[in-house]
């Protein structure tokens, strides 16, 4: 799919590197950054210079704070692994650690929520450039000290990078600040007990457009690209499902717990979500309609038992219905309620049977009288309806007959069940012109 | 429910498309490529039937290894090269992109080796095909005009089909076929262990596992393709397998009969087609040589490029442009030009490239398989897909044969 130019880029782009708090764009910090990759391996000194042992790797916290602050080391002591309290570091330099006590507890490292093991977890795995709006590996991480704490501050994604650590000795260690990225610019995803969470790269991902951030879902692996939908709003999470391919995000709900794909697909668009569900194997699909709320999961069984060559497959359910009785007030109160996830232009009045009458479009009802009722404004052009069963081919005609922008559904018993809008159309016709031939009975 | 069960039109093509011409099935097409068809004659020519127990063996390992690359691929989402470098660190992921480029160089020079053999048989030189095959995949590759070419050179190269045929014409020993393939026997001298190593290194060859990954990542197959992917690899690797066999018996039954036990250039091979095809054998030979060259010839610089690129974290491939991945079209032409420029090489002896080359995939495949083996028992990559007792014992022992068959070429290279 041929997505448009993107603007965005460029304004998040800008707003990133402009930003003045960046703490990767301080003197004092890039004077005093030590590489990780470099570091691993590095001897641990007491207080006295004398080796305790080696590192083998770095516990940061990930919490609201931008910059993730160093909360222990692994330690390597006669060939066993040890944690030891970050607290205790005295001083960092890219060939030592040194300690701040001359006796240490050894302890059993345990991994308490929302910390990472930077070597094992970050280092070499996959991250996303929010700035460039990529999917990269990390070449090195550096560590500088900060706020009264030792924190992760920049990450390298250079190829350069990559390659120093391949020589030997302290050539693999020497900092290429050049290089290196804030870190509140990269969203990193792994994490064997769950998600990292850093406030930064969450607020910077929401400024991302759905459509970049489907690209940046879409070109991660499996289990970072849970990691990043967890870390996402749920209602900015569904916007970006929207955008995807049909087979990734197919790929993507097998990947996530029933209850989180639940919860994603009651947010998307029914006739979104209904197309996704459609192409599940009936016992992932039930497993995922149960975990959603019962009107919810009605309205999608129904939806998805429509054939998608018909106007019930590609209809969305979403409508907003008052009855004729109801005054203007309340109509209007009904479309502000609704005006996050609704693009409608109206409303759509129904008498006490809940058979339709009308459309009426949101200007004529600001125009009316707050307390005049619904039922004053029925007039001609009456909406266009067509039955759930009309193939997509009439669907079409109906549309260019009267070039309206939707079209309303209805049942056997005339009631409106839902509504076609032009871009539901479009899909629909699109994914038909990609399975070729085989649409050839439809065109009547 | 009354949901109408129609799979859809994507799942449809899907498996219209593996069953016709999936990554298995070129993977096995590729795999008898010119350094593949003359490590079998080889094999029959020299040793007659008492060997085939060898490819048996190489068969079954690519089965198992294929099938695993295709489930780590669709599992993680990654690259074999990029799974290496998160898991083992930087020099280990280098280490693996060397050893995969260093192997599909060698077996890219096997494929212009081929053509130029090929070539020969109608008098045309080395110094003019192999240029002209260099500039024409290039040309079809980066024109994007690649995918229809793709579907000439499948059709040229399944003329070794007919091996099948040659085969039964050339009325084999059934008996010592049989004998041959279940029970192992091997003589322990240089040239038996180099033919032994090649056709291991020939059939299990290094590119096809990164390929066999890359190409369920970049297609983006699920879970949900996993089946039909998985049928496909056990397709191709088993053909790969019934036409090496045939080769074997066919040259076993003609060139080892008639006392031709070393192959020294491409027409001695192709006589082993002369029950089938008479006085035509040189030239359903070399059409056959030729068109499974080009198919593993196009595939081969793509396929590395793709991996070194993998190594930097964004694979790239030919949708993208030269300056957004300078890397992945540096590899692609490095690759093609160097190994021409090895076949230019005045009195090389190209019956020794194309069995060399395929030694030294096996010596390279070995850090790949112990990679592989890693990974396929990380519960934290591989999630509910993770290698159980029994397939780790299978991969174990694959990998133990394999090193077992590199160790004692390197006896034999140092000591005797």
């Amino acid at each position: 799919m041929k997505r448009p130019p993107v603007t965005s880029i460029n304004t998040v782009a800008k707003r990133l590197v402009g930003r003045t708090d960046l703490l990767i764009s301080r003197k004092s910090v890039r004077d005093s950054l030590v590489s990780l990759a470099g570091l691993i391996g590095r001897p641990v000194l007491d207080l006295t210079g004398k080796e305790i042992g080696r590192l083998v790797d770095v516990v940061v916290r990930h919490g609201e704070e931008t910059y993730p602050p160093v909360t222990g080391l692994i330690v390597k002591v006669a060939n066993r692994k040890s944690f030891i309290n970050g607290a205790r570091i005295s001083k960092l330099t890219p060939d030592s650690i040194v300690l701040s006590s001359l006796t240490i507890n050894l302890v059993e490292f345990e991994r308490r929520p929302g910390e990472s093991l930077l070597d094992a977890d970050v280092l070499d795995h996959q991250i996303v450039d929010v700035d460039g709006l990529r999917v990269v590996r990390t070449s090195d991480l550096y560590l500088a000290p900060f706020d009264k704490e030792i924190r992760v501050v920049g990450v390298d994604i250079s190829f350069v990078s990559f390659l120093r650590r391949l020589f030997p000795g302290s050539l693999s260690r020497r900092a290429t600040p050049e290089h290196v990225l804030d870190w509140a610019s990269v969203a990193s995803l792994t994490d064997s007990t769950g998600v990292v969470r850093t406030s930064g790269t969450r607020s910077a991902l929401s400024q991302l457009r759905p459509a970049d951030l489907a690209d940046l879902i879409e070109d991660l692996a499996g289990r970072e690209q849970g990691a990043l939908i967890e870390m996402l709003d749920p209602d900015l999470a569904a916007d970006a499902l929207e955008e995807m391919e049909d087979d990734e995000l197919e790929g993507l709900l097998r990947g996530l717990s029933a209850e989180r794909a639940a919860q994603l697909l009651a947010l998307m668009e029914p006739d979104e979500s209904a197309e996704v569900l459609r192409d599940l194997d009936d016992e992932h699909r039930e497993s995922i309609l149960s975990s959603m709320e019962k009107a919810t999961a009605k309205q999608l069984r129904q939806l998805v038992s429509f054939d998608e060559e018909l106007a019930g497959g590609i209809m969305t359910t979403h409508l907003l219905i008052v009855k004729e009785s109801d005054t203007v007030a309340a109509a209007l109160k009904l479309l502000v309620e609704n005006r996050e996830r609704d693009s409608s232009d109206g409303v759509v009045v129904v008498d006490s049977k809940g058979k339709l009458l009308d459309h009426i479009q949101t200007v004529e009802l600001i125009a009316a009288k707050n307390t005049s009722l619904v039922s004053d404004l029925i007039a001609k052009p009456f909406p266009t309806a067509v039955a759930i069963s009309t193939p997509i081919a009439d669907v079409v005609e109906e549309f260019s007959n009267n070039r309206g922008s939707s079209i309303i559904v209805i049942d056997d018993k005339n009631k409106p069940i839902g509504r076609i809008l032009a871009d539901d159309l479009v899909d629909a016709l699109s994914n038909k012109t990609q399975r070729g031939s085989q649409s050839n009975g439809v065109r009547s | 429910m009354t949901t109408l069960k129609i799979p859809s039109g994507r799942k449809l093509r899907l498996a219209a498309f593996l069953a016709v011409m999936g990554p298995g099935i070129i993977a096995g097409l590729s795999d008898d490529d010119p350094a593949g068809i003359t490590t079998y004659s080889q094999l029959g020519a020299q040793y007659g039937y008492r060997l085939l127990w060898v490819l048996v063996i190489s068969t079954l390992a690519l089965i198992v290894f294929q099938d695993l690359g295709a489930r780590i691929g669709v599992v993680t989402r990654q690259g074999l090269i990029g799974l290496v470098r998160q898991k083992y660190g930087a020099r280990a992921g280098s280490f693996s992109a060397v050893a995969l480029i260093l192997a599909n160089l060698g077996t890219m020079t096997a494929e212009f080796a081929g053509v130029a053999a090929a070539g020969q048989l109608f008098g045309v030189s080395r110094f003019v095909t192999v240029p002209i095959t260099g500039l024409l995949i290039s040309f079809l590759v980066l024109r994007g005009t690649f995918k229809k070419a793709e579907r000439v050179f499948f059709v040229l190269s399944a003329v070794f089909i007919s091996y099948v045929i040659a085969g039964f014409m050339s009325h084999p020993n059934w008996g010592s076929a049989f004998h041959g393939m279940i029970v192992p026997s091997m003589p322990f001298n240089k040239s038996a262990i180099n033919i032994a190593t090649a056709t291991l290194g020939t059939t299990l060859a290094p590119w096809g596992l990164a390929f066999i990954q890359s190409y369920a990542v970049d297609k983006r197959l699920t879970r949900a393709d996993l089946r039909l992917l998985r049928a496909d690899v056990w397709v191709g690797s088993l053909l790969t397998g019934v036409i090496g066999f045939f080769v074997i018996i066919t040259c076993a039954a003609t060139l080892n009969h008639e006392h031709i036990f070393t192959i020294t250039d491409a027409s001695q091979a192709a006589v082993a087609l002369k029950p089938l095809a008479g006085t035509l054998a040189k030239d359903l030979f070399a059409i056959g040589i030729i068109g499974a060259a080009l198919l593993a010839a196009s595939i081969l610089p793509l396929s590395t490029a793709y991996s070194v690129s993998d190594l930097t974290g964004s694979p790239a491939a030919l949708d993208d442009k030269f300056d957004e991945a300078p890397l992945f079209y540096m590899t692609f032409a490095a690759i093609t030009i160097v190994a021409g420029g090895l076949i230019m090489i005045p009195g090389i002896s190209l019956i020794w490239i194309l069995i060399s080359s395929q030694v030294l995939n096996a010596i390279l495949l070995l850090p790949l398989l112990a990679y592989m083996y890693g990974i396929s028992k990380d519960k934290k990559l591989m999630g509910e897909f993770v290698a159980g007792k029994k397939a780790l014992t299978l991969y174990g022992a694959i990998t133990v044969l394999v090193a077992v068959c590199v160790l004692s070429q390197f006896w034999f290279m140092f000591h005797l």
